[in-house]
């Protein structure tokens, strides 16, 4: 089981940022979430940043998916980069970015 | 305290200096509203104070809870009214460490307010005095480092005191109809910048996830596919908007857009991030509406959007003073109005109308909404369904609230 992204679909409400520290921390922030929005040149440049194991990063941009190791992920001096976050662990099967998702940007495939 | 930082800064611009107060949360909805609290702060710190807050469901899961609002003297009169504040405002303020800021005084230089981590600096910014906007944004952002901090910036026309000018948020006019723009140049502020790093608790964090997700999906499959601003303005709904639109954009938490995002400088269809400024996001109803009327297109209204973003000056009314001025309204009539704007109190300048005032019929549901720290265009749209909404804020906050009246 693995996430698939769309970023076409992204509509930059960030509800996956907070899905995912909810899980992990049961309270509201994006700041530990395994997912981050990347957010560039104002509004029209956007989408998403997933670390899955071994530190590899799936980088959604609106051009295309890929997946590697680039560090990216707006998230300033204060926030916590994306590489020092916890990887993905597909919250035990039901993974919460995917269920709240309200564009299928974000989807579970085998 | 759940869904709360549980502090409120007060300061003091004149003074540089910080005052925190423990926030405590009013027990019955009226009181509770963003509204009603920010209206009671002015009322101890002044009436001259900008009050910025969220409200008591700004950044959970309901959808579209984004809103926050900024409250001042409006329109150069003795009224004060609370502009919402959207995009990403309104969850990032509630992160930064502060439930509510009341800000006073007058600063000594032009200057910004850096709020984040529970901490409020002010920083000196003569050099941006005569810069614009976004300018103003963007230096900002580069010098704290952060592409996600959230700027309340004005422009030329705010640091000009004049009545219609207006605050932009993140970039973006729309949000300020008011005239905030010139309070804040009678403080002395460049700008209001801050950062959401904090973390909220929640009463219920389970069942309040699985209950937005419900509700969401019920939303969504009531309100059909989204068409960005044309799904909920038929100004949207021609040809020359849809052959620019790029993409369209959600505020927090808001599963059916109301921002489209036009390209002018490049395809709409390039997904690269290539032109430095390749156009606007439009969310401005009201203006937007002016502009087709007064004979411009898709395209030069967009144009005409930017620059009147960038000098903090209001949409519709330039586009009002610009047909007062000249038969025929084009980019370099705007230009001419926004170079040399007109005191409005000489002409015969309506008031802007309210881009988000407007999405329901009454006042006080638009209030109660925007209380609550939810978007009112959205919720207009979905249904706002007051006993549901408390439901979810009881929930969240772990105890039973009763109305003014019971």
């Amino acid at each position: 089981m693995r996430l698939k992204i769309d970023p076409l679909k992204c509509v930059r409400c960030g509800l996956c940022e907070v899905a995912c520290s909810l899980n992990r921390d049961s309270v509201l922030t994006p700041m530990t979430s395994s997912i981050m929005l990347h957010v560039d040149g104002k509004a029209n440049y956007f989408g998403l940043v997933l670390k899955t194991g071994g530190s590899c990063l799936v980088l959604a941009r609106p051009e295309g998916s890929s997946t590697g190791q680039q560090a990216t992920g707006s998230g300033g001096p204060g926030a916590k980069p994306i590489l020092l976050r916890e990887v993905c662990d597909l919250c035990e099967g039901s993974p919460r970015c995917a269920q709240i998702c309200p564009t299928l940007c974000i989807t579970v495939v085998d | 305290m759940y869904l709360r930082s549980g502090k409120i800064g007060i300061f003091d611009l004149s003074s540089k200096e910080l005052v925190e107060e423990d926030f405590v949360e009013e027990e019955t909805w009226d009181k509770m509203s963003s509204l009603s609290i920010a209206d009671r702060l002015a009322s101890v710190h002044g009436e001259d104070s900008l009050v910025l807050g969220t409200g008591v469901l700004t950044g959970s899961f309901v959808p579209a809870s984004c809103a926050g609002i900024l409250r001042a003297r409006a329109d150069g009169d003795s009224i004060s009214r609370s502009m919402p504040i959207m995009g990403f405002a309104g969850f990032e303020l509630k992160l930064s460490g502060f439930d509510f800021i009341v800000i006073k005084g007058v600063a000594e230089k032009p200057s910004y307010l850096w709020i984040r981590d529970g901490m409020i600096d002010i920083v000196t910014a003569e050099e941006m005095r005569p810069r614009d906007s976004w300018a103003r944004t963007d230096k900002i952002l580069a010098d704290q480092g952060d592409s996600k901090i959230q700027v309340v910036a004005g422009g030329p026309w705010c640091d000009s005191g004049h009545p219609r000018s207006q605050t932009v948020v993140d970039y973006w006019g729309g949000d300020d109809k008011m005239g905030v723009g010139a309070e804040l140049g009678k403080k002395n502020l460049v700008a209001i910048a801050f950062r959401g790093m904090g973390e909220l608790e929640l009463a219920e964090p389970e069942g309040h996830f699985e209950d937005a997700i419900l509700l969401m999906r019920e939303h969504v499959l009531a309100l059909g596919q989204n068409h960005g601003l044309a799904s909920y303005s038929d100004v949207a709904d021609r040809s020359d908007f849809k052959g620019l639109l790029h993409r369209n954009v959600g505020c927090y938490g808001c599963p059916f857009p109301c921002r489209s995002y036009l390209k002018v400088a490049e395809d709409p269809g390039e997904l690269r991030l290539v032109a430095k400024e390749p156009g606007y996001l439009h969310y401005d109803i009201p203006a937007l509406q002016k502009a087709f009327e007064v004979g411009l297109d898709a395209k030069d209204s967009t144009l005409a959007f930017m620059e009147c973003a960038k000098e903090g000056a209001e949409a519709f009314s330039v586009l009002q003073m610009s047909s007062e001025n000249s038969k025929k309204v084009t980019l370099e009539t705007i230009h001419e109005v926004l170079k040399n704007p007109a005191d409005p109190k000489h002409t015969k300048m309506e008031r802007p109308p309210g881009n988000f005032e407007s999405s329901f019929a009454d006042s006080n549901t638009y209030r109660t909404c925007l209380g609550f720290g939810l978007c009112p265009r959205y919720w207009a749209k979905a249904g706002f369904d007051m006993p549901r909404i408390a439901s979810f804020a009881e929930d969240l906050l772990g105890r039973k609230i009763p109305s003014d009246d019971s």
